[in-house]
C-alpha cells in the first residue's frame, strides 16, 4: 500500500467513524460499538495509528470493579493539570469503544497529538489491546466474580491477562490487599507498584461476604485473614508458604467516612465527595497513578475533592420533595455494598430494584444468590417495600423472598416506569432505585421526567463540605 | 417440630454461580413447613459423617479446586456411596456432578479422576455451553418442567445406558448438547449442570427433597406452601426460553 493510500484510508476511516459517532448520539445510542467497527473495517490498523500519537503515557486500567470510577477520576487529575488526554467511556471499553474514542478524539489528519491516553477495558480485553497498543502503565484495581458467564471461571481470565503482559517493559499498579492480584510480579517478573489501605476502623474480622481467592494462588492452603477491608481485600498470609501481602508504595491511612470519604495517601490528605470503602480504593488507585505520572500533590487534592459521582452512581433526584437515589449494581460485591450504604441510612424507605438479562448485564443472574441479599432484614434497614422490577423480576423477588423478607411487602412490577412509580409514591422518605446495566438509563431517564414533572429544580447534588 | 442438617460441602471452593441459594431454598422452606433447619459446612480435610446429615449438597468450582475436592472426597466414597443406595438425598451441581462419573478429560489434555460412582465421563470440548434451560423431568411419578441456567465446558456421556437422566433437554444444551439428556436421577440423588440456582424457582424438587429427607426421618409434610413468586419466576424463565 503506498504512503498517500495509507494516509487517505486514515482519514476515510476517522471520518466514517466520526459520522458514525454523530449518527449513533442522535439516535440516543451511548456506548455503541458501530462507530468504532467502521474506522476498524476501513482501516484495521486504526487504533495502532492513533495511539501513536500519545507524547507521554497510555495508561490501562482494569479489573471487576472501580474502573470506571477510578478511570474518571484520574482523567480529572489529568484535566485539572491541563494536559489533553484520549478517554473512552463506560461501558464502551472493548476494542470497538477504545478505537471510537481515539477516533473522536482525533482530527481528521489523525496525526493530532494528545499528552496522555486513559483507557479502561474489560478484563478479558486486555490480551487483545496489547497487541496494538503498549502502554506504559497497567492498573489492576481487584478480581471479583462477575460477567463469569461469558468468559468462563476467573482463573482462566487472570491467566490471559499474565500471559498478554510477560516480556514487556509495561508497569503494574496492584492492588495490594487482593490476594488474586497481588501474584502477578511474581509470575511476569514485571516493576509493579502496589497500593492498599492501612488498619481502618471500618475493617471486619470475619464478614460472610461472598469472596473469591480465599485460597493461596501459590499453594492452595487457605489463607489467614488478620482484617478484611472489604470482600476478599484485606491482610492475609498463607500459613502453608508464606505468601503475604506487599507493602503498599501508595499506602491509604487514616480513612474516615462520614460518610464522606477523606484519608490521607502517604501523607497527603484527601477529601472526597464519594461515599463507601470501594471508592476509597477507587480515589486511592487514582491517586496513586497520578503520582507515578510526577502530578504535583495540591494538582491531585483539587481534582479528587471537585470530582462529583456520575449519572446512575449514587446520583440522586428530588420527587414531590422526596428524596430517591439511583445505584447501578452489577455483581455480589457491589450489590452487598450498596445494600449496606442502604442499611445505614437512617431514614425510612423503599427500594426498586431493576435486574435484566442481556448481554451486557450478564446473561446469568444467579449472583443474586451471592450477595448477602440477608442484611435488608435487620432492624436498622428500615426497609417497607421491596419493587421487583425488569427482565428478571421473579428471580429477584424469589431472592429477597428467601432471604427472609415479608412476601406481602414484595411487589413484582415487570415494567419499569411502573415499578418507579409505585416504589416512590411508597410512605418511606427516601427511595433508592437499583438497576442493572442496560435498564439504568431508563430508570434515569423516567426519574429525570419525574423530577422535571414535580416541578422541583435540583439545587444541589451535594451540599458543600461541611 | 424437628431439625433437619443439611451438610454443604467445600462451600468456600465449589460455590460458583449462586448455588448455595439450593439451600437458602431449602432452610427457609423447611422453616415455614414448621421445622427447623440447621447447615453444617463441611472443607478439605474436615472429619464428618455422612449418616449423620439429612442431605448433602455441593456445588461447583473451577478445575484447579475442583482437583482439591477429589482427593478430599475419595477418603470418604465408600462410605458416602453406601449412604446414596440406601436413599441420602444428595444435590450435586456442575462440577459436583462431573466428580460423580468415572473422569475428566479437560480440553488441554489433563485427565482426573472421578469417584466413580457412576459409570459417565466428562470431557471438556471446544466452547463453553451456555444459557438458559428447560428440561421435562418426573418428580414423585409427576411429569413438570424445570428452568435454570447451563454454563459449562464440560460435556457428559454416559456409558451405561441404564443410567437414569433428570431430564430431557427441551431448550439447551444439557449433558453434552448432542443426546437431549440433562444430569443423572438415582435414588434420591440429583446430579444437574443447571445453576440458576435450581431449586427457588422449581419449588416441586425442592419439595422432592423435603419429602425425601421427612420421609428417612419418619415425618410428615402435609401442608402446602403458596408458591406464587416461586411460580411467577419460573413461567418468566419458561416465557423466555419459548
Amino acid at each position: 500500500m503506498g504512503l498517500g493510500m495509507k494516509k487517505l484510508l486514515i482519514i476515510l476511516a476517522i471520518l466514517l467513524g466520526k459520522i458514525a459517532i454523530w449518527l449513533s448520539h442522535l439516535l440516543g445510542k451511548q456506548g455503541s460499538n458501530f462507530p468504532g467497527q467502521v474506522a476498524r473495517r476501513i482501516y484495521p490498523s486504526i487504533l495502532r495509528e492513533l495511539a501513536a500519537n500519545i507524547n507521554e503515557e497510555i495508561i490501562v486500567i482494569t479489573g471487576t470493579n472501580g474502573k470506571t470510577t477510578s478511570t474518571n477520576m484520574m482523567a480529572a487529575i489529568i484535566k485539572e493539570k491541563g494536559y489533553s488526554l484520549v478517554h473512552n467511556q463506560a461501558g464502551a471499553n472493548m476494542m470497538a469503544g477504545i478505537t471510537a474514542a481515539f477516533v473522536n478524539a482525533s482530527d481528521l489528519s489523525g496525526r493530532q497529538r494528545f499528552d496522555y491516553a486513559l483507557l479502561e477495558t474489560d478484563e478479558a480485553n486486555v490480551p487483545l489491546l496489547l497487541q496494538e497498543l503498549t502502554p506504559k502503565v497497567l492498573l489492576i484495581t481487584n478480581f471479583f466474580r462477575d460477567q463469569l458467564d461469558r468468559y468462563g471461571e476467573l482463573d482462566y481470565t487472570i491467566n490471559l491477562i499474565k500471559d498478554s503482559v510477560r516480556n514487556t517493559d509495561i508497569e503494574l499498579v496492584l492492588n495490594a490487599d487482593d490476594p488474586l492480584v497481588v501474584h502477578f510480579q511474581n509470575e511476569t517478573g514485571l516493576h509493579c507498584w502496589y497500593v492498599g489501605f492501612a488498619n481502618t476502623e471500618y475493617d471486619s474480622f470475619g464478614s460472610m461476604e461472598s469472596r473469591e481467592g480465599r485460597y493461596c494462588v501459590f499453594c492452595g492452603s487457605e489463607l489467614q485473614y488478620e482484617r478484611y477491608h472489604y470482600a476478599q481485600l484485606g491482610r492475609f498470609s498463607c500459613p502453608a508458604c508464606g505468601s503475604h501481602n506487599p507493602k503498599p508504595n501508595f499506602c491509604g491511612h487514616d480513612l474516615q467516612m462520614n460518610p464522606r470519604i477523606s484519608f490521607k495517601v502517604n501523607n497527603i490528605d484527601i477529601k472526597s465527595p464519594y461515599q463507601g470503602f470501594y471508592n476509597a480504593y477507587n480515589i486511592l488507585a487514582a491517586v496513586s497513578v497520578s503520582k507515578l505520572l510526577g502530578i504535583q500533590d495540591d494538582t491531585i487534592q483539587r481534582a479528587i475533592a471537585a470530582y462529583q459521582p456520575r449519572a446512575g452512581r449514587m446520583e440522586e433526584f428530588f420527587i414531590n420533595g422526596k428524596r430517591v437515589v439511583i445505584i447501578l449494581v452489577k455483581n455480589p460485591t457491589g450489590l452487598n455494598q450498596t445494600l449496606s450504604a442502604i442499611v445505614s441510612d437512617k431514614e425510612a424507605k423503599d427500594i426498586f430494584f431493576a435486574l435484566n438479562d442481556n448481554a451486557a448485564d450478564g446473561r446469568d443472574i444467579s449472583w443474586i444468590w451471592d450477595a448477602e441479599m440477608e442484611i435488608i432484614n435487620s432492624p436498622e434497614a428500615q426497609i417497607a417495600t421491596i419493587v421487583a422490577s425488569g427482565l428478571r423480576s421473579g428471580d429477584l423477588a424469589l431472592r429477597v423472598k428467601y432471604s427472609g423478607f415479608d412476601t406481602d411487602a414484595i411487589i413484582i412490577k415487570t415494567d419499569l416506569k411502573n415499578g418507579i412509580e409505585t416504589v416512590v409514591n411508597k410512605q418511606g422518605r427516601v427511595s433508592y432505585i437499583l438497576s442493572t446495566y442496560t435498564a439504568l438509563f431508563e430508570c434515569r431517564k423516567i426519574l429525570v421526567k419525574m423530577q422535571e414533572d414535580s416541578g422541583e429544580i435540583l439545587e444541589k447534588q451535594f451540599e458543600t463540605e461541611n | 417440630m424437628a431439625l433437619y442438617t443439611l451438610a454443604h460441602m467445600y462451600p468456600d471452593l465449589m460455590n460458583l454461580y449462586g448455588d448455595r441459594g439450593n439451600l437458602f431454598c431449602l432452610r427457609k422452606r423447611l422453616e415455614w413447613y414448621g421445622h427447623s433447619c440447621s447447615i453444617k459446612s463441611y472443607g478439605l480435610g474436615d472429619n464428618w459423617d455422612c449418616s449423620q446429615v439429612d442431605m448433602i449438597f455441593m456445588g461447583g468450582g473451577s478445575d484447579r479446586e475442583q482437583e482439591l475436592v477429589y482427593r478430599d472426597l475419595l477418603r470418604k466414597s465408600d462410605r458416602l456411596m453406601a449412604e446414596i443406595e440406601s436413599g441420602l438425598p444428595v444435590l450435586a451441581i456442575c462440577g459436583a456432578y462431573q466428580l460423580l462419573g468415572s473422569s475428566y478429560h479437560s480440553s488441554d489434555g489433563k485427565l482426573m479422576d472421578g469417584l466413580r460412582f457412576f459409570d459417565f465421563y466428562t470431557r471438556g470440548e471446544e466452547g463453553r455451553l451456555i444459557g438458559n434451560i428447560v428440561l421435562n423431568s418426573k418428580i414423585e411419578g409427576k411429569s413438570i418442567s424445570v428452568v435454570g441456567f447451563e454454563n459449562h465446558g464440560g460435556r457428559t456421556y454416559f456409558q451405561d445406558s441404564s443410567l437414569e437422566p433428570f431430564g430431557t433437554v427441551v431448550k439447551g444444551y444439557g449433558n453434552n448438547g448432542k443426546d437431549r439428556t440433562e444430569g443423572i436421577r438415582y435414588h434420591n440423588l440429583i446430579g444437574s449442570y443447571l445453576h440458576g440456582p435450581l431449586l427457588p424457582k422449581n419449588p416441586a424438587i425442592a419439595d422432592f427433597y423435603i419429602r425425601a429427607m421427612s420421609e428417612r426421618k419418619g415425618i410428615e409434610i402435609d401442608m402446602e406452601l403458596d408458591d406464587y413468586l416461586e411460580n411467577y419466576a419460573h413461567q418468566q424463565v419458561l416465557k423466555k426460553a419459548e
